[in-house]
């Protein structure tokens, strides 16, 4: 049953009210809400309006939804250069903790994309969420890396983008329109993460790697799907398209519905 | 420097975020529009850093989400697109001249920002001036004689481009790349808009990049669109930046362009906030 959702609420929270969210009020006495982390980089900025869309389903279903910005990132305190991990995953507990205040909910589900999915899984035990749906996570960093460095070479020469190939050090410390500090890229590069014995829904639309990471988390008694449509995660051309799926907005709507009344 | 989150607007509609100076504050209050369906933050955070440069050196600012665009809903009314954007403008000058006391705006958009910026700066008498990022241009003689000329005189770029196209037909769908393509409204009108900014005093500037040179490719071509007139006008500042990409994708090229922008705001708009001029008096006497 969908009814129509309060309107989405501004506001600043965290220490020094450092964070920037967006509560998406649920419906009265509901005990479940979800916490949507956002991916790091241009694929935060791409992820935008599906992110609003999905909270704004999930408001529509009575349960209550928190976007936020970790600390560096979209409209929250500090710069891109100072992204760091460990402090995206405090901002993840912090997000959590603001969610259960306003809501009043106990129980979290942590949903994410990419390095959202990674922060959301990577920091669950801290920020006590219950549940868990994660869309492509990221599980290999150096891998991760490897493509974003890859993705920033090809970069110099895209001609539908510059009207001649850039300096080598125009470009250097950064992936795809944000600094990078050495703090970060190290952290991704260490990166390697393992399902977790909680419930968890995997949701693959990409090839490279899935059928290993599909057997890891099934191991772990994850369940696993995939989505019909193959996402441009890391396409140079579609670097400034929005990531659209309502196919995905449906299944974690539903996977919602279902933890609800499970 | 303060950051404040907003919902505003006649409907209690629109999504902003105001950035208040920590010291003291300008009469003037920049205004950053939507660039394309990017949300507030613009494209690689380009606002959000933007915002907070210009906060330092003392203008209150308000980046915002117009109706329907990133974390703004609609209005509700029933409005032509062009008045829905005059309005909801309006809102969000009402929003900082509450918040800061500003009493003059300075509206800064990227591609179709530039656009709304241009339509919101021709009508309305709270703009003191505006900067547009990839705005209105037109191809003229000297635009074409410095595109063809030195391809057709170059064998070897001549083949690069025909490779390069038939390239692109022959992929099965066409890449959603950066590329932008934008309706312009009459030349003759946007020049006599413009005549009626600069006669109501506004300064303006334009700046253009690289990723504009299928329409503009060379500063001088500003007065080959519009006049010498208004080429030379004192309100008006015009700056070509070939080797950059439409929305500065590259740090330094960000920095580059925040560090113009806002030499050109301190320069065409140096009045402080009443509150700090009667101090000053104050303590000049």
């Amino acid at each position: 049953m969908t009814r129509r959702p309060e309107p989405d609420i501004p506001c600043h929270f965290g220490p020094h009210g450092g964070l920037f969210g967006l509560y998406h009020p649920g419906a009265f006495g509901a005990k479940t809400a979800v916490l949507l982390c956002p991916p790091l980089g241009q694929d935060l900025i791409r992820c935008h309006r599906l992110y609003r869309q999905l909270a704004h389903v999930l408001a529509g279903q009575g349960t209550a939804a928190l976007r936020f910005d970790y600390y560096g990132t979209g409209d929250s305190a500090g710069g891109s250069e100072e992204v760091e991990w460990l402090r995206c995953l405090e901002d993840v507990a912090t997000a959590a903790e603001e969610l259960r205040l306003r809501s009043g909910c106990e129980r979290i589900v942590g949903f994410g994309a990419r390095l959202g999915a990674s922060l959301a899984l990577a920091a669950a035990d801290n920020a006590r969420l219950d549940e868990l749906i994660l869309w492509d996570p990221v599980l290999d960093g150096a891998a991760h890396v490897a493509a974003l460095d890859a993705l920033q070479a090809a970069l110099r020469f895209d001609a539908d983008r510059f009207v001649a190939p850039r300096p080598v050090k125009a470009l250097a410390d950064q992936w795809q329109g944000f600094a990078v500090g050495i703090c970060l890229r190290q952290q991704l590069a260490e990166l390697c993460l393992d399902p977790l014995h909680r419930r968890t829904l995997l949701l693959q639309s990409v090839v490279a790697g899935a059928a290993a990471d599909r057997h890891r988390f099934a191991a772990a008694g994850a369940e696993v799907a995939s989505l019909s449509q193959h996402t441009p995660w890391n396409e140079l051309a579609r670097l400034e398209t929005a990531i659209q799926s309502h196919e995905l907005i449906e299944i974690v709507s539903r996977r919602v519905q279902e933890v609800i009344h499970a | 420097m303060h950051e404040q989150a907003a919902r505003f607007g006649r409907a209690n509609h629109l999504t902003g975020i105001t950035g208040l100076p920590s010291a003291d504050a300008r009469s003037t209050g920049v205004i950053v529009l939507n660039a394309g369906l990017v949300h507030r933050i613009g494209p690689f955070r380009l606002h959000v850093e933007l915002s907070r440069q210009l906060n330092a050196r003392g203008f209150p600012t308000l980046r915002f989400d117009l109706s329907t665009l990133g974390d703004s809903g609609a209005s509700g009314e029933s409005l032509a697109r062009e008045q829905q954007v005059r309005s909801d403008v309006a809102d969000a000058m009402a929003l900082l001249r509450k918040q800061a006391g500003c009493s003059r705006f300075v509206l800064i958009g990227l591609c179709s920002g530039a656009q709304n910026a241009h339509l919101v700066a021709h009508s309305s008498e709270a703009v003191a001036g505006a900067v547009f990022l990839d705005g209105y241009a037109y191809r003229s003689t000297g635009f074409k004689l410095r595109h063809y000329l030195p391809r057709l005189l170059n064998p070897a770029r001549v083949a690069r481009h025909l490779a390069r196209h038939v390239g692109r037909r022959l992929r099965a769908a066409p890449a959603a790349g950066p590329g932008f393509q934008v309706e312009f409204p009459p030349q003759a009108r946007v020049r006599d808009e413009l005549t009626i900014m600069l006669e109501r005093g506004l300064k303006l500037y334009f700046i253009y990049s690289g990723g504009s040179s299928w329409y503009f490719n060379h500063r001088r071509q500003f007065g080959e669109c519009y006049g010498r007139a208004l080429a030379d006008h004192p309100g008006v500042t015009v700056s070509f930046r070939r080797e950059v990409d439409h929305t500065y994708i590259l740090v330094g090229d960000r920095r580059r362009l925040l560090d113009d922008i806002e030499s050109w705001l301190c320069t065409h708009f140096p009045q402080l906030a009443p509150a700090r001029e009667a101090r000053q008096a104050a303590a000049a006497t």
